[in-house]
C-alpha cells in the first residue's frame, strides 16, 4: 500500500449530503436575496425576471430558508448524537490554539516564522468559517423571522425592530456571500482543489499537509474512541427521548415560523376613495352655454292643481315653479332610476310621476309642499347616497316639492293673440317676419297675421292642422322654432278661434 | 270693351317688372339670409350672416326627446375664444350650414347633436383627435357608453379660450387653474373631493400653479383608465415626477427624499420590481394612493387625518394588515433616511455593518493576500512549506 493510495475517510455520505444541500440552499438564498436588497440594479432587475417576478423570488427565497432551517435542525441533533452518545471529541470548538496557528500562518506567509502551524482535524481557517456560518444563520433567522412576521413581532418589540432586521438581514448578507468568496473559494478551491467533501476522502498527503495532528491521532489509533455497546445502549437510551423532544420542538419552531401570521391582505386593495367616475354636473354632458340665462317667453298656465281647485286664469298665479315633466323628471333619470327604474330598489320607482308619489317600502318620499320631511330629500342632504344629487339638483328637487310637487303645466282657458300668444310670437319670429315680412309674412300684429303671406294664409281660425304656422312648427327645424309647449299653445289658440283678445 | 294694343303692352310691362322686382328682392332677400344658391365656399359666407339668425339668444329647437337645443351663439364669447381670435369662420366647422335653408339635421336628443358633430375637430386637430382615439373615454364610448367625453364636452368650440402657449406649446399657467372644472362637468364627485385635498385647495384658493391638475397625472386626450394594474405600478414614480424635484419641493419644504425612502422599504422594492418586470400585473403592495389618498391627498400634519400621527397611520396599516397593532405603523420609517434622531436603531445597525463587513472582509483578504504571496510567490523561489 503506497504512500499516495492511502485514503482516510473524512466526511461521511452524511456530511457530503448535509453540504450539498447547505450549499444550495446558501447559494439560492443569496441569489434571490441580493436582488431584494439591491433593487434598482440591472443584475437584479435580471434575476428577478429570470425567476418569473418579485413574489415567485420571495417564495424561492422562503423555500430555501425552510431548507435551510431544517438542515440547521438535523445538524443539531446529528451533533447532539455525536458528542454525548458516541463521546467524539469536539473538534470544531474553538479555541486559544486557533488564534496562535493563525498568527503562526500568517507570520509563517510574510516570511516571519520558520513554518506552517500544525493542525488537526479541522484548521482554524475551517473553524472561523463554520462559526461564521453558525453565526449567520443565527442573524439571519432571527431576522428573517421579524421580517416574515412583522405582525406577530410588533406584538411584543418596538416597529423600529422590523426595518432594523431589515438592515441586518441584508447587511450580514452581504457579508456572508463575500466571505464565502474570499474565504471559502480561496481556501478551498483555490489554495488547493479540496475534494474531500465530494469523495469524503483525503489522500496522506493531503492529511500531512492539512491535518498532520490528525493524521498522527490516527496513525496512534486514539482518533476514535471505541465505546462497549453496553454504553453505547446506555446513552442512546437517554439521547433519543431527549433528541425526539428536540426535534419536536424545532419543527414546531419552524412551523411557527413560517405560519406565524397571515401579514396581509393577498387581494389588491380598491382604492379607499369611492367617488362614483361619472357625476355630471348637468343630465347631459353640455358642449354649449345652457341658453338658460334668457327665459323662455312661456304662456302663463297655472299648476295643474289649481286648475283642479278652479278658478279663472285672470286669478290664477302664474305657476312658474319646477315641474316633474320638465326640470325632475330629468333629473330622477339622470341619477336615480338605475336602482330606483322599475327595478326599484327598496319598493322605489322614481321613473313616473305617480310611481314617485307612491313612494317605496318606507312610505311616501314626496311630501308636496313639504321638502324638509320628504325622504327624498332628508337622504340626499344626508349624503353620500350612491347617486348622490348635487347640491343644484337637490335645490330644484326642493323648490319642486315645496311649490307642490307639480306634475306639468296646462293652459287653464282658450289662449288669446294679445298678451299671449303675441308675446310668444314677437320674441321668435319677429326678426324674420316681422317689418321685413320674409315671405310677405308680417306677424306683427293681428291684422298682419291673418293677411298671411305669399303662400296664403298661416292662420285659418279653428282648424290648426290647415294652419302654415302650426304646421311649419309641427314640423320642425324651423329658424325660429318654437318649442312643444309652444306649438301646443298656439294649436290651442287656433283651434279656439284664433281670437285677438 | 277691347283692350288696346298699348294697354296690352303696358300689361305685360307691368307683369315683366313686377315678376322682376319680385326676383330681385327674393334673392336679395335669401342674400341675406345667408345662401348664395349651390355649393358656396366658406368665404362666402360671413360669420355675420350666421348671426344674423345665431345671435338671437331664444334661437333654439325643440328635439324629438323633448329637450331644447339652444341655437344661439353668443358673439361675445366666441370673439374671445381661440376660434373667435383666429377668425375661423362659422361654417369651416359647420359646412353643411353653409346653405340655406339648412338641410335637414336629423338628431334625436341634445348628446346626439354632440355625437354628430364632434368629428369635425379632426379636420384641424388631427394629431389631439387621435390622441384621444387611444383614451379611456373613446374605450368607453366604442363599448356603448355614449356619455363618454368626446371633443365638445371638454372644449366648448364656441367659447374655448387659447390654453396652450401658441410658441412653447405649454400650458398657459391660467388655463391651468381651470382644468378641473372641465373634468368636473362630468366627474364632479371626483371635483368635490379634489377641491378638499391639499393639492385641489392650493389650485381653487390658491391659484398655486405647482400643484396638480386632472392632468398632471391623467394625461391629455389620450387618458388611461387609473384602475388598471399599470396604473398603479406606475403611480410612486408619478408622484415621484413632482416630489423628487427640489426645485418645487423646496418652496414648501417637503423631502426629495420620498421616492427613494419608498423603494429601499419593502412595499417600494416590490412595487419597483413589478414597475420593472411586470408592469401589468396587480401586486397587493402598498403605493403612494393607498396611504395618502388619491383626489383626496391631505397634509400628513392635517390635524385630523394627517398620517404623520401613527394613530391615523395605523387605520392606513390596517386596510391591508387587519391584525396590526399599534407598534406596527413603526416599522414604517415614514420616508426618512435613518439616523442618530430618526430611527436611531437602523442607523447603527447599519453603521456597525458598515464598520464590520469591511473589518472581517479585509482581515480575510489580509490573509489570503499574505497565502498567495507565500504559495504562489514566494514558492517560485524554492521555498515551501
Amino acid at each position: 500500500m503506497s504512500e499516495q493510495t492511502t485514503k482516510y475517510k473524512r466526511f461521511s455520505l452524511a456530511r457530503r449530503i448535509e453540504h450539498l444541500v447547505m450549499l444550495l440552499s446558501f447559494t439560492t438564498l443569496g441569489l434571490t436575496g441580493l436582488p431584494q436588497r439591491y433593487p434598482l440594479a440591472g443584475t437584479s432587475v435580471f434575476i428577478v425576471d429570470l425567476l418569473g417576478g418579485i413574489e415567485n423570488l420571495r417564495s424561492i427565497h422562503h423555500i430555501a430558508a425552510i431548507v435551510l432551517m431544517f438542515g440547521t435542525a438535523y445538524h443539531i441533533i446529528v451533533a447532539g448524537y455525536k458528542v454525548f452518545v458516541l463521546g467524539m471529541r469536539m473538534s470544531m470548538l474553538p479555541s486559544l490554539q486557533d488564534v496562535k496557528d493563525g498568527w503562526q500562518a500568517l507570520m509563517y506567509n510574510i516570511g516571519r516564522a520558520k513554518s506552517f502551524p500544525q493542525m488537526g482535524r479541522y484548521t482554524f481557517e475551517e473553524k472561523m468559517e463554520y462559526w461564521a456560518f453558525a453565526w449567520g444563520t443565527i442573524i439571519m433567522g432571527l431576522t428573517g423571522f421579524l421580517m416574515w412576521n412583522p405582525i406577530t413581532s410588533t406584538k411584543f418589540l418596538p416597529g423600529e425592530w422590523i426595518p432594523a432586521a431589515r438592515a441586518a438581514h441584508g447587511g450580514e448578507a452581504v457579508l456572508a456571500v463575500l466571505a464565502i468568496i474570499i474565504w471559502h473559494f480561496y481556501g478551498v478551491h483555490i489554495k488547493r482543489f479540496n475534494k474531500s467533501m465530494w469523495t469524503g476522502k483525503m489522500s496522506e498527503e493531503e492529511m500531512l499537509h492539512e491535518h498532520p495532528l490528525e493524521l498522527a491521532d490516527i496513525k496512534a489509533g486514539v482518533a476514535e474512541r471505541s465505546i462497549p455497546p453496553s454504553v453505547l445502549r446506555k446513552r442512546q437510551m437517554v439521547y433519543y427521548p431527549v433528541a425526539g423532544i428536540l426535534t419536536v420542538v424545532m419543527l414546531a419552531g419552524i412551523f411557527g415560523f413560517i405560519n406565524a401570521e397571515e401579514t396581509a391582505l393577498t387581494t389588491v386593495l380598491p382604492p379607499e376613495d369611492q367617488s362614483e367616475v361619472f357625476v355630471p354636473q348637468t343630465p347631459t354632458p353640455r358642449p354649449t352655454l345652457a341658453p338658460t340665462a334668457t327665459p323662455l317667453p312661456s304662456p302663463t298656465p297655472v299648476p295643474a292643481t289649481a286648475t283642479v281647485e278652479g278658478g279663472s286664469a285672470e286669478t290664477a298665479e302664474p305657476f312658474t315653479g319646477p315641474t316633474w315633466d320638465h326640470e325632475v323628471f330629468p333629473i330622477m333619470q339622470a341619477q336615480c332610476t338605475t336602482c330606483h327604474g322599475p327595478a326599484a330598489m327598496g319598493g322605489l320607482n322614481l321613473s313616473t310621476y305617480a310611481d314617485t308619489l307612491n313612494g317605496g317600502q318606507s312610505g311616501p318620499v314626496v311630501i308636496p309642499g313639504d321638502s324638509a320631511n320628504s325622504l327624498l330629500v332628508t337622504i340626499q342632504e344626508a349624503g353620500g347616497h350612491p347617486g348622490q344629487l348635487t347640491p343644484e339638483e337637490l335645490e330644484i328637487v326642493q323648490e319642486w316639492i315645496d311649490a307642490g310637487a307639480v306634475e306639468s303645466v296646462e293652459p287653464v282657458s282658450a289662449p288669446v293673440w294679445e298678451g299671449d300668444i303675441a308675446a310668444l310670437i314677437q320674441p321668435k319670429c319677429s326678426t324674420c317676419h316681422g317689418a321685413a315680412a320674409m315671405g310677405g309674412l308680417n306677424l306683427t300684429t293681428y291684422a298682419d297675421l291673418l293677411n298671411g303671406g305669399q303662400s296664403g294664409s298661416v292662420v285659418i281660425p279653428g282648424d290648426s292642422a290647415s294652419s302654415l304656422l302650426f304646421t311649419i312648427q309641427q314640423v320642425g327645424g324651423h329658424p325660429g322654432q318654437l318649442t312643444p309647449e309652444e306649438i301646443d299653445h298656439v294649436q290651442a289658440w287656433i283651434d279656439a278661434g284664433a281670437l285677438e283678445k | 270693351m277691347r283692350r288696346s294694343p298699348q294697354s296690352l303692352r303696358m300689361d305685360r310691362r307691368l307683369l315683366i317688372l313686377t315678376v322682376g322686382l319680385f326676383l330681385l328682392i327674393t334673392v336679395l332677400v335669401v342674400l341675406t339670409a345667408g345662401s348664395a344658391g349651390a355649393a358656396p365656399s366658406f368665404q362666402e359666407v360671413s360669420n355675420d350672416t350666421c348671426l344674423s339668425c345665431h345671435s338671437q339668444p331664444d334661437l333654439s329647437r325643440t328635439l324629438p326627446s323633448g329637450e331644447i337645443w339652444s341655437l344661439f351663439v353668443d358673439e361675445s364669447h366666441f370673439g374671445e375664444a381661440v376660434h373667435g381670435q383666429e377668425e375661423i369662420a362659422c361654417v369651416e366647422c359647420h359646412e353643411r350650414n353653409a346653405v340655406f335653408p339648412h338641410p335637414e339635421f336629423v338628431v334625436a336628443d341634445l348628446r346626439g347633436v354632440s355625437l354628430q358633430l364632434y368629428q369635425t375637430c379632426q379636420k384641424c386637430h388631427a394629431e389631439q383627435y387621435s390622441s384621444v382615439l387611444d383614451s379611456v373615454h373613446q374605450r368607453a364610448f366604442a363599448a356603448g357608453n355614449f356619455e363618454a367625453a368626446v371633443c365638445t364636452d371638454c372644449h366648448n368650440p364656441h367659447t374655448q379660450k387659447r390654453l396652450t402657449d401658441e410658441t412653447t406649446g405649454d400650458i398657459l399657467p391660467e388655463a391651468r387653474l381651470h382644468i378641473p372644472e372641465t373634468c368636473a362637468r362630468c366627474h364632479n364627485a371626483i371635483y368635490e373631493t379634489y377641491h378638499e385635498s391639499i393639492h385641489g385647495a392650493a389650485l381653487t384658493d390658491e391659484d398655486n400653479r405647482d400643484v396638480p391638475t386632472c392632468i398632471d397625472c391623467h394625461g391629455v386626450h389620450d387618458i388611461q383608465d387609473p384602475g388598471t394594474a399599470q396604473f398603479r405600478n406606475d403611480t410612486p414614480l408619478l408622484c415621484a415626477r413632482c416630489h423628487t424635484d427640489p426645485a418645487v419641493m423646496d418652496k414648501y419644504g417637503l423631502s426629495t427624499d420620498v421616492y427613494d425612502t419608498y423603494v429601499t422599504d419593502f412595499h417600494g422594492t416590490t412595487v419597483a420590481l413589478f414597475e420593472k418586470v411586470h408592469p401589468d400585473l396587480p401586486t397587493n403592495k402598498a403605493v403612494c394612493t393607498d396611504c395618502h389618498g388619491i383626489h383626496d391627498i391631505k397634509s400628513v400634519n392635517d390635524p385630523e387625518v394627517g398620517i404623520a400621527l401613527k394613530e391615523n397611520l395605523l387605520i392606513k396599516c390596517q386596510r391591508c394588515h387587519p391584525d396590526a397593532t399599534v407598534n406596527f405603523p413603526d416599522s414604517w420609517m415614514s420616508h426618512y433616511i435613518a439616523s442618530p434622531i430618526k430611527h436611531p436603531l437602523v442607523y447603527y445597525v447599519n453603521l456597525f455593518y458598515k464598520i464590520f463587513i469591511p473589518a472581517v472582509l479585509g482581515g480575510m483578504t489580509v490573509y489570503v493576500l499574505t497565502d498567495v504571496y507565500r504559495r504562489f510567490i514566494a514558492r517560485g523561489k524554492g521555498e515551501a512549506h
